[in-house]
């Protein structure tokens, strides 16, 4: 009994005490490591120095929220247009065979082409201007939502399909009030991807030519041998990128009512 | 008595699947009326062509040959007249049970206030007051099959078609469905195509019972029932047809 | 019976020539469809609707594909060395991402503390985007081989941890039960249960460790590299040569799908293989 009771205790303390060892851990290493190598690692307290001195002296006079919000609003207009684009191409050639032999043979081809490696081409287009670095993340955010909705239209049930002729549905509304909501978990699956990659693709482009957002801000503290400004940065990127992931699985409840 | 209009007649209606190597019959001259008003069940055994039947019948899949007659016409293509009831349910998870039921009537472009009006007449007769705004995922199996025979009622059909509706269901639920099935019947007059493998359902059920074979199915018999409702599965002329029709029937059900 | 055998073969006959008329023509318009495409482009160049100095027509660019084959300018190197110097970075670290991230991840799916310890350390890196990882490597490592494989190996790492993990978390409950009333031990229902059940999540995981490695390997190519794809289409865009840049971007979405391809074949055996024991 005693034994038993004792057993459990261990447990406990594993359980709860294993995720602060590993924490404690990584923060340990983290000062051990910047201790030794300041040049390569600079240590935490350097870090939020670092961090509040993006706000006291600005880089390019925009503070670090005003360059998280530049790559932020880069992300949010190429999404507006890859929403709009990619989900109807995406219903297009999910829907329409002809349209996927057609269509989907040219997308195949553009598809396995990463974003990234449009940046060149679109730089020698565009300049490195707002158009530019929009468009790129367009690219990014494109490719995962035609992929996603377009699986998702074909991975529609045939019987969904015949409850709809059955109750006399003409072929658009079987589309419209059947197909398409059928597929919206998988359209949400393609929005959830767009915006990672969105994110990550803006970073590309900013890190290759701007003088605001977040993946600038990367390239200044590179260039400058700023290693803490990199970090600040990088890690700004990260709590944005968890913030979205967060805000869109809290939106898919509100857009999906029924998948809970 | 049965009035003795043919509603439907099924002729010589054949289905073979075609793929890249091979190719298989499931149904071979399926030949039966379907009388005006009357609870016909389709009996058979396994998985074999009894839904392909049904999906030709309302004319969602193409037949090989044969032929369907509809009040004395011939019918090619999905008939508006029928309405199915689906083994899977296949309500849309994404619409209330409302709107599921509405399904038909909205593609019709009927007005909201009408259509809610008649739909909520069906979805009261299956006794889901209520539950008009839950989403079928908060339904249980007997619940949503509630649903579905709601809305194949509410689109106003002749003939209603049902695909093993209770199949999926647990047998006390079951045993009240198909009460509840012929208390609608009972009330809403219409012709019923009704499929299932279990011979006491069918019996319990049917005003007739075409019995197909194994594969490829094939009309074996025909056996009017006469039982006076509500039907005693225990009495001695139930037991006896149980027996007749169970001797009749190809391997095991 | 009233189907007649000799007729029915008749239909089969039939139904195999339709099938096979209609497979012809969505083909014949797949290819319809691309050759629409360069047509355009092509003529665009021609008619000069499109400026060469931005838009080289799809001959040009094939001519410039030929020509690096065997010519090293402007970069410095051909297009295979480019090519093979790309595919050395993202198979390294590609490969031991998958060689430390699948057990990884099995490992902490299955072993609940190991799932304790790890996962913390893990939220903790995995909202970081592939790409932010470079210039910290870069700054620890320089732009060696090594450093890039780093790179390439944090982008893969985090898919193959993530899917295998909730791979093997979905394990059928009802199997790891059977197993355990015919008395095998966690670890045998780990290797024989739990992984061959999650293989199909690992794959995908896999697939999607593929991608990212060859997405980030450009990036990384482009910001800090001697040689590689990237670098080419790099120095394609400094010296103004559209047609080198659209030659690399072909090249990079050739060897990315035959990649991808290759992944599919190792994925179709080996879960065949296991379906059939």
């Amino acid at each position: 009994m005693t034994d038993k009771a004792k057993r459990q205790r261990i447990r406990k303390i594993l359980y709860w005490g294993l995720p602060v060892l590993a924490i404690l851990t990584v923060v340990l290493a983290w000062v051990l490591f910047s201790a030794s190598h300041p040049e390569l690692m600079p240590g935490p307290v350097a870090v939020w120095n670092r961090l509040l001195r993006t706000f006291t002296k600005p880089i390019g006079r925009i503070n670090l929220l005003g360059h998280a919000w530049a790559s932020l609003k880069r992300v949010l207009s190429a999404l507006v247009f890859a929403w709009a684009f990619g989900i109807s191409f995406g219903i297009l050639i999910g829907w329409n065979r002809t349209a996927r032999a057609i269509f989907g043979s040219i997308f195949e081809v553009i598809r396995p082409i990463p974003p990234i490696a449009w940046i060149p081409l679109i730089i020698m287009w565009f300049g490195i201007g707002e158009t530019a670095k929009v468009l790129i993340v367009f690219i990014g955010t494109f490719v995962p939502l035609v992929i996603n909705t377009s699986t998702g239209i074909r991975a529609v049930d045939e019987i969904n399909i015949h409850v709809g002729q059955v109750f006399g549905g003409s072929r658009f509304q079987i589309l419209t009030q059947i197909v398409i909501p059928t597929a919206l978990p998988h359209i949400f699956a393609g929005i959830r991807t767009s915006v990672s990659s969105g994110w990550t693709t803006v970073l590309a482009a900013e890190m290759l030519g701007a003088t605001a957002g977040l993946g600038s801000m990367v390239t200044k503290g590179w260039n400058g041998g700023d290693m803490a400004l990199v970090l600040v940065a990088v890690i700004t990127i990260a709590v944005v990128g968890f913030i979205l992931s967060t805000l869109l699985s809290k939106l898919e409840k509100v857009v999906c009512p029924w998948n809970n | 008595m049965e009035q003795l209009t043919k509603k439907m007649e099924i002729i010589g209606v054949s289905k073979t699947f075609f793929n890249e190597k091979d190719y298989f019959t499931t149904l071979d001259s399926v030949t039966f009326d379907v009388h005006e008003g009357e609870f016909l069940v389709l009996l058979g055994p396994g998985r074999c062509g009894k839904t392909v039947l049904l999906n030709i019948i309302a004319g969602l899949v193409e037949k090989t040959s044969g032929s369907i007659l509809y009040d004395g016409h011939e019918i090619t293509g999905v008939n508006s007249e029928v309405a199915m009831v689906f083994q899977k349910m296949a309500l849309m998870p994404f619409k209330t049970v409302m709107e599921n039921v509405e399904l038909g009537l909205k593609f019709k472009h009927m007005p909201k206030a009408e259509r809610r009006k008649i739909c909520q007449r069906y979805i009261d007769l299956v006794g889901l007051q209520g539950f008009e705004k839950a989403y079928p995922s908060a339904l249980s199996g007997g619940m949503k099959q509630r649903v579905g025979i709601a809305r194949a009622y509410a689109n106003d059909p002749k003939v209603l078609i049902m695909d093993e509706p209770f199949g999926a269901l647990d047998a006390q639920t079951r045993y009240a469905m198909q009460n509840e099935i012929l208390r609608i019947w009972g009330e809403e007059k219409r012709t019923i195509v009704y499929v299932t493998n279990n011979i006491e359902e069918a019996i319990y059920l049917g005003s007739r019972i075409v019995l197909l074979s194994q594969c490829p199915a094939t009309v074996k018999a025909v056996y009017p029932i006469d039982l006076p409702r509500p039907r005693d599965m225990v009495s001695p002329e139930f037991m006896a047809l149980r027996t007749e029709i169970s001797n009749n029937t190809d391997l095991s059900i | 019976m009233a189907i007649d055998q000799n007729d029915l073969q008749r239909r089969h006959a039939e139904y195999l020539t339709r099938k096979k008329k209609e497979n012809l023509k969505y083909t014949l318009l797949s290819v319809l469809g691309i050759l629409l495409f360069l047509g355009i482009w092509q003529l665009a160049s021609i008619t000069g609707l499109a400026d060469p100095k931005r838009l080289p027509a799809p001959t040009t660019i094939f001519q410039t594909l030929i020509y690096k084959v065997g010519n090293t300018a402007p970069d410095g190197n051909t297009l295979f060395v480019n090519m093979l110097a790309s595919l050395q970075v993202a198979l390294s670290g590609f490969g031991v991402a998958i060689l430390i991230g699948v057990p990884l991840g099995l490992f902490m799916g299955w072993w609940e503390y190991a799932d304790r310890f790890m996962r913390p350390i893990f939220e903790l890196v995995r909202p970081v985007p592939p790409i932010a990882w470079i210039p910290l490597v870069v700054v620890w490592m320089g732009i060696g081989l090594q450093a890039k494989a780093m790179i390439i190996f944090f982008t893969a790492f985090v898919p193959c941890v993530i899917n295998s993990y909730t791979g093997i978390k979905l394990t059928s409950r009802t199997l790891i039960n059977v197993s355990k009333t015919f008395g095998a031990s966690n670890f045998e229902i780990f290797y024989k249960v739990g992984i061959p059940s999650a293989l199909p999540m690992v794959f995908a995981g896999i697939r999607v460790a593929l991608g990212n490695s060859w997405s980030t390997l450009v990036a990384a190519e482009m910001l800090a590299a001697s040689a590689g794809l990237g670098y080419m289409i790099q120095i394609g865009r400094t010296v103004a040569r559209p047609d080198i840049v659209i030659a690399g971007m072909v090249t990079i979405g050739a060897t990315g799908a035959v990649l991808s391809g290759l992944l599919s074949a190792v994925e179709g055996r080996f879960l065949k293989w296991q379906t059939r024991h």
